[in-house]
C-alpha cells in the first residue's frame, strides 16, 4: 500500500529538489548578465541580429519554423531514397507527412504512426530527435521574451541567440546525462536493423510455409538518444509506437523513475527562472505552488481511481435501473433495467492492469498519466485510453488546463494569460485598475489574453464537435458510446494542448504512402489534428509577446498599499478559483458526455 | 533580412550538426563500449551462439511445461507493437478476458469449472431461457459477426445456411451472424458450430464441449452461477500490458502456473512431481523482485529467464535417468 504512494512522492520531490538549481542555472545563461568566454561569443555572434522588439521577435521565431519546416518535408518525405535505412522503409502517405510535421514543429509530437514500422533511422536522428531539441528550445526562448518585456526591458532580447542558448547550453547536455543514465539503465542504442531471434520454444510463433519455425523479429534502433530528449523537452514523441510502455524505451523501474522526473523537470524549473529573472521568488512561489496543488489533485484522482479501484468492466454490478426519455412512449420516457453482472473471477487488487507494464511499480501508469499531461509532454507508459473511465480525467483535464507547468517555456507563458485574467478580475472586485508587475493590465492588453485563451477551448471543441457529428470521428473509435466520444475529445485536446499523447484506439494511422488498408479517415484527422497543432502552438505564443511588448511600453505605476499584491496566498486563491473556473468549467459539458457518462449513464451513452 | 538568413542558416547547419549527429554519435559510442550487451537490446544467446531472444522482450509459450507470459495484443509481434486500448465499457475486453478464464478458472475447493460449463452448455438454458447461443448471438452481434469473418469455412456455412433460407437476402454476411444463430440454435441445441481439422480435412461442426464451449460461453455460465466460489485468477495473466511485450508475470501468476509447470516436467522426465514443484518454486522465489529494489509495487519473475534456467535441470535430470 505504502509503495502506491511512494512512487509519486518519490517523482515530485526528486524533480522539485532539481528544478532550484537548474532554474537558477537557466536564468543565468539565458539573461545573460556576465561576460561569457571569448569562443562562445564568437559563435553567438554568427546568430546576433540585434535587439528586437516583440513584432521583430515573433518574425524571427516564425521564420525559423517555416525554414524547418521545409527542411523537416524534404526529410521526412523523401526517407526512403536517403541512408540509415537498414529494414527498407519506404514512402511515408503526404498527410501522415504533414500531420507529423505540424506536430513535431509545434512540439506536440502527436504521432499518427508508429515509429518502429515506418521511421527510418535517419528519419528518427533527422528530425525526430532534431526537431525534439529545438522545439522546446522555441517555447524557452519565447517565455524569456516575454519576461523581459513584463520586467519592462528596453528590448526583448534576440530570438536566434535565445534559441542558441537554450538548445546548446540547457537542454542539449541535460540531454547527454540523461541519455548516459538511460545506457546504464539498459536501453538499447545501436545502428544495426531488427534482430531476428528463434524463440525458446521452437515453432511458438508458428511455422511459416515452408514448415520452419517462425523466428521473433525485434525492432530497435537509437532508442536512448531519442528517449532522453523526448523526456525532457516535453515532446513525447516515442521511438516506438507505444512509446514509454515498450521494454526497449524504458528497460525498469529505475528509467521508469528517472523518466518520469525528466518530464516535470524543465517545466518546474522554468518557474524558478521566471523568479530568479524577476528577482521576485515569493511570485514565483505562490505560481509554482498553485500549478504543484492542482498537478497533485490530478495525480491522486488518478491513482486513486485506477491503481486503487478494479477494472469496472470485469468486476461486479449491481442491478440499474434508469429513465430515459423518448418522446414517441406513453409518458415521455421509457424504463430500463440492466440485470447485475457477476464479476469475473480475477485478483484484481494491484488495480486496473490492462494496458499497463509490471517492472515500472503498481501506481507508475496513472502517476505518469497525470505528470505527461499537466506538461504538455504526452510520452505515456500506460495505454490512457485503458484507463479506468474516471481516471481517464487525470490526462484530459490536465491537458485542458494546459498550465500547470505545462510544455517547456509555454506552460508558464499559459500561466501568464490565466495570472493576467485573474488580476483583472481581482482588479475588477475591488473597483481598482488592474496592474501586473507594477504595469497597468488594460482593453488592449485583456483582448490579447482573451484571443490567447479562447484559441484552446475553441480548437478542442468545435474538431470534436464536427468529428463526432459525421463519420470521420464515429467510425474511427476502438471503444463504443461514451467512451468512444471520449477518444475523439481526447485526441483534439491532445492536439491543442500541443501533448501528444492518445486515446490510442482512435483510427488515424495512414502510414505508408502504398498502405492498402490505411484507417479509413485517417487523412481527416491528419489534417484536422495537423492544423490545430499550429493554431493552438502559435497563437499562444505570439498574442503574450505582444501583451509583454505593450507592457513594456508602460510607465511603471508607483506601489502603494492600494496595489493588489500578487505574492501573497490569498492570491494564490485568486489564481486557483480562476483556473478552476475557467479552465475546467469550459470544458465540464464535455466531460459530462464522454469520461463522466462513460461508467454511469444507461445505452447508448453508458454501458456496451 | 541578411542578418536573419545568416542566423538562419548558421543555426539549421548546427542544431543538425550537434544534435543529429554529434549527440547520438555520443551516445551510440558510449552505449557500443561501455553497455555493449543491452545497447544491442539486451539479446540472450543460446546453446548454438544464435540470439534466443531478449531479456527485455516477451515471447510467447505455449507449452505446458513453460511458463507462460502475459497475453499480448500483438501476438508477441516485437516488430509493430501495441496495446488493445480497450476501454472498461468495451465488451471485448471481458469477452477476451472470459475467454481466457473458461478452461483454467477452478472453484475454491480445486475442482475445475470447465466440465460444468460444458454440461450445463448442453442443458441450453440460459437465464431460464432456451438457447443459449442464440441469446448469446443476439447480446453480441459484434462477437457474432466476427465468428463469421474467423474462417472462411464459418462464412461458407453461413452462406450454405442462406440459400436454404431465401428470406434472408441482406447484402452482407456478418449481417446475417445474429439470424443465422438463432435458427442454428433451434435446428442443434445444445452445440456450437466450429471450424475442425479431421483427417487433413476441414469441416464445420457441431460440438458439444472442448475449449471452445469452456471459453466463449464462461461468461454466460458465470451469470446463470453467480453465487459459485470460485478461485481468483492474478489479473496478469489475464490483462494484456501496454506493448504486448511485458517480459514479467507477477510472482502470484508464476505460483498459480506452478502445479501445470512441474506437473508436465515431471512427467517428462519421470522424476516425482513433489520433488520436482519444490525445486522449481525455489527457482521461482529465488528470481522474484520487486521494481526499484522493492520501494515500488510487487515480486516479479521475468518469463524468458525463469523458462531459460528450468531447461538445463531438465536436460540434466534427462540423462541422469538413462
Amino acid at each position: 500500500m505504502w509503495q502506491i504512494w511512494l512512487l509519486p512522492v518519490l517523482v515530485v520531490g526528486i524533480t522539485i529538489a532539481l528544478s532550484v538549481p537548474l532554474g537558477i542555472y537557466m536564468a543565468s545563461v539565458l539573461d545573460e548578465r556576465w561576460r561569457a568566454p571569448a569562443l562562445r561569443r564568437w559563435f553567438e555572434r554568427r546568430v546576433d541580429t540585434g535587439p528586437q522588439d516583440w513584432k521583430q521577435y515573433a518574425v524571427a521565431l516564425l521564420l525559423w519554423n517555416v525554414l524547418t519546416f521545409i527542411v523537416g518535408f524534404l526529410i521526412l518525405q523523401f526517407q526512403a531514397f536517403l541512408p540509415l535505412n537498414p529494414d527498407g522503409k519506404g514512402l511515408l502517405s503526404p498527410t501522415t507527412v504533414f500531420n507529423t510535421l505540424c506536430s513535431f514543429l509545434s512540439n506536440t509530437n502527436l504521432q499518427h504512426y508508429s515509429g518502429e514500422v515506418h521511421l527510418t533511422y535517419f528519419s528518427q536522428l533527422f528530425l525526430i530527435c532534431w526537431k525534439q531539441f529545438h522545439s522546446p528550445a522555441i517555447g524557452l526562448a519565447a517565455l524569456v521574451a516575454i519576461v523581459r518585456g513584463l520586467r519592462g526591458d528596453a528590448h526583448l532580447g534576440n530570438f536566434y541567440v535565445d534559441l542558441w542558448r537554450a538548445t546548446f547550453y540547457i537542454i542539449l547536455p541535460a540531454a547527454l546525462v540523461v541519455g548516459v543514465l538511460l545506457l546504464a539503465g539498459g536501453m538499447p542504442m545501436t545502428l544495426e536493423g531488427n534482430a531476428q531471434v528463434t524463440t525458446l520454444e521452437t515453432g511458438a510463433l508458428g511455422t511459416d510455409d515452408a514448415g520452419q519455425a517462425k523466428p521473433q523479429e525485434i525492432a530497435r534502433g537509437p532508442v536512448a538518444a531519442i528517449v532522453a530528449i523526448k523526456q525532457l523537452g516535453t515532446n513525447g514523441g516515442g521511438y516506438f509506437g507505444p512509446n514509454s510502455t515498450h521494454p526497449y524505451e524504458n528497460p525498469n523501474g529505475w528509467t521508469n523513475l528517472l523518466e518520469a522526473v525528466c518530464i516535470i523537470l524543465f517545466p518546474m524549473a522554468a518557474v524558478v527562472m521566471f523568479g530568479r529573472m524577476l528577482n521576485n521568488f515569493r511570485h514565483a512561489a505562490v505560481i509554482f505552488g498553485v500549478m504543484l496543488l492542482f498537478m497533485v489533485a490530478l495525480l491522486g484522482w488518478g491513482v486513486y481511481w485506477d491503481t486503487l479501484q478494479p477494472n469496472p468492466g470485469l468486476a461486479a454490478q449491481p442491478e440499474r435501473r434508469f429513465e430515459v426519455a423518448d418522446s414517441t412512449a406513453p409518458g415521455g420516457k421509457i424504463a430500463l433495467t440492466l440485470p447485475a453482472v457477476a464479476a469475473l473471477p480475477v485478483d484484481q487488487s494491484l488495480g486496473n492492469l490492462e494496458g499497463k507494464e509490471l517492472r515500472f511499480g503498481t501506481s507508475a501508469g496513472p502517476t505518469w498519466a497525470a505528470l505527461t499531461t499537466c506538461t504538455s509532454n504526452g510520452s505515456v507508459n500506460c495505454m490512457h485510453d485503458s484507463l479506468n473511465p474516471l481516471a481517464g480525467l487525470t490526462p484530459l483535464v490536465g491537458m485542458w488546463l494546459n498550465c500547470n507547468f505545462g510544455g517547456v517555456g509555454v506552460g508558464l507563458i499559459n500561466f501568464l494569460i490565466y495570472l493576467v485574467i485573474a488580476v483583472f478580475l481581482a482588479g475588477l472586485m475591488v473597483g481598482r485598475t488592474p496592474e501586473y508587475l507594477g504595469k497597468k493590465v488594460e482593453a488592449r492588453e485583456m483582448k490579447l489574453a482573451m484571443l490567447a485563451f479562447l484559441i484552446h477551448p475553441l480548437m478542442v471543441l468545435a474538431p470534436t464537435g464536427l468529428f463526432t457529428a459525421t463519420d470521420w470521428g464515429a467510425k474511427s473509435t476502438n471503444n463504443p458510446a461514451a467512451h468512444g466520444f471520449a477518444e475523439v475529445l481526447y485526441e483534439f485536446s491532445s492536439a491543442s494542448a500541443n501533448n501528444g499523447s492518445g486515446f490510442e484506439g482512435l483510427a488515424d494511422t495512414y502510414g505508408f504512402n502504398d498502405n492498402p488498408s490505411p484507417a479509413p479517415f485517417a487523412p481527416h484527422w491528419d489534417i484536422a489534428c495537423g492544423l490545430v497543432m499550429i493554431f493552438s502552438r502559435f497563437v499562444p505564443i505570439i498574442a503574450p509577446l505582444a501583451i509583454a511588448g505593450s507592457l513594456a511600453a508602460k510607465n511603471r505605476v508607483p506601489f502603494t498599499t492600494g496595489t493588489l499584491r500578487t505574492d501573497t496566498l490569498t492570491f494564490g486563491f485568486v489564481l486557483f478559483g480562476t483556473i478552476v473556473l475557467l479552465g475546467a468549467l469550459t470544458f465540464l459539458p464535455a466531460a459530462v458526455g464522454g469520461p463522466l457518462a462513460a461508467p454511469q449513464g444507461p445505452p447508448p451513452l453508458g454501458g456496451e | 533580412m541578411m542578418a536573419h538568413l545568416r542566423a538562419n542558416l548558421w543555426l539549421l547547419v548546427m542544431t543538425l550538426l550537434i544534435c543529429s549527429v554529434a549527440y547520438p554519435a555520443a551516445l551510440l559510442g558510449i552505449g557500443q563500449t561501455v553497455f555493449r550487451d543491452s545497447a544491442n537490446g539486451s539479446l540472450i544467446a543460446g546453446p548454438d551462439g544464435k540470439p534466443i531472444g531478449s531479456r527485455l522482450i516477451a515471447q510467447p509459450f505455449t507449452g505446458d511445461e513453460y511458463f507462460q507470459p502475459r497475453p499480448s495484443y500483438v501476438s508477441y509481434n516485437a516488430a509493430a507493437t501495441g496495446g488493445s486500448n480497450w476501454g472498461a465499457s468495451n465488451y471485448l475486453l471481458r469477452d477476451r478476458v472470459a475467454r481466457q478464464l473458461g478452461p483454467i478458472v477452478k472453484y475454491k475447493d480445486g475442482r475445475p469449472v470447465a466440465q460444468d460449463i460444458e454440461a450445463w452448455f448442453q442443458k441450453d438454458q440460459f437465464q431460464g431461457q432456451p438457447g443459449i447461443v442464440a441469446q448469446w448471438a443476439q447480446a453480441h452481434s459484434g462477437l457474432a459477426a466476427a465468428w463469421v469473418k474467423a474462417d472462411p469455412l464459418h462464412a461458407d456455412y453461413v452462406a450454405s445456411w442462406i440459400k436454404q433460407n431465401p428470406s434472408a437476402s441482406e447484402s452482407k454476411l456478418e449481417e446475417l451472424a445474429v439470424p443465422f444463430f438463432i435458427s442454428y440454435s433451434k435446428a442443434h441445441p445444445g452445440t456450437f458450430p466450429v471450424a475442425v481439422e479431421q483427417k487433413a480435412e476441414k469441416l464445420v461442426q457441431s460440438i458439444k464441449k472442448g475449449i471452445e464451449i469452456q471459453s466463449i460461453f464462461f461468461d454466460m455460465w458465470r451469470q446463470d452461477h453467480p453465487q459459485a466460489d470460485l478461485q481468483a485468477v492474478p489479473a496478469d495473466m489475464v490483462m494484456a500490458s501496454g506493448c504486448g511485450l511485458d517480459p514479467h508475470i507477477t510472482l502470484d501468476s508464476a505460483l498459480y502456473q506452478l502445479d501445470r509447470v512441474a506437473t508436465s516436467r515431471a512427467a517428462q522426465s519421470g522424476r516425482p512431481a513433489a520433488e520436482v514443484r519444490t525445486e522449481i518454486e525455489a527457482l521461482l522465489r529465488e528470481k522474484a523482485a520487486a521494481p526499484l529494489g522493492g520501494l515500488a509495487g510487487v515480486k516479479l519473475v521475468n518469463v524468458l529467464e525463469v523458462n531459460l534456467a528450468l531447461a538445463p535441470r531438465d536436460g540434466a535430470a534427462r540423462s541422469s535417468a538413462e
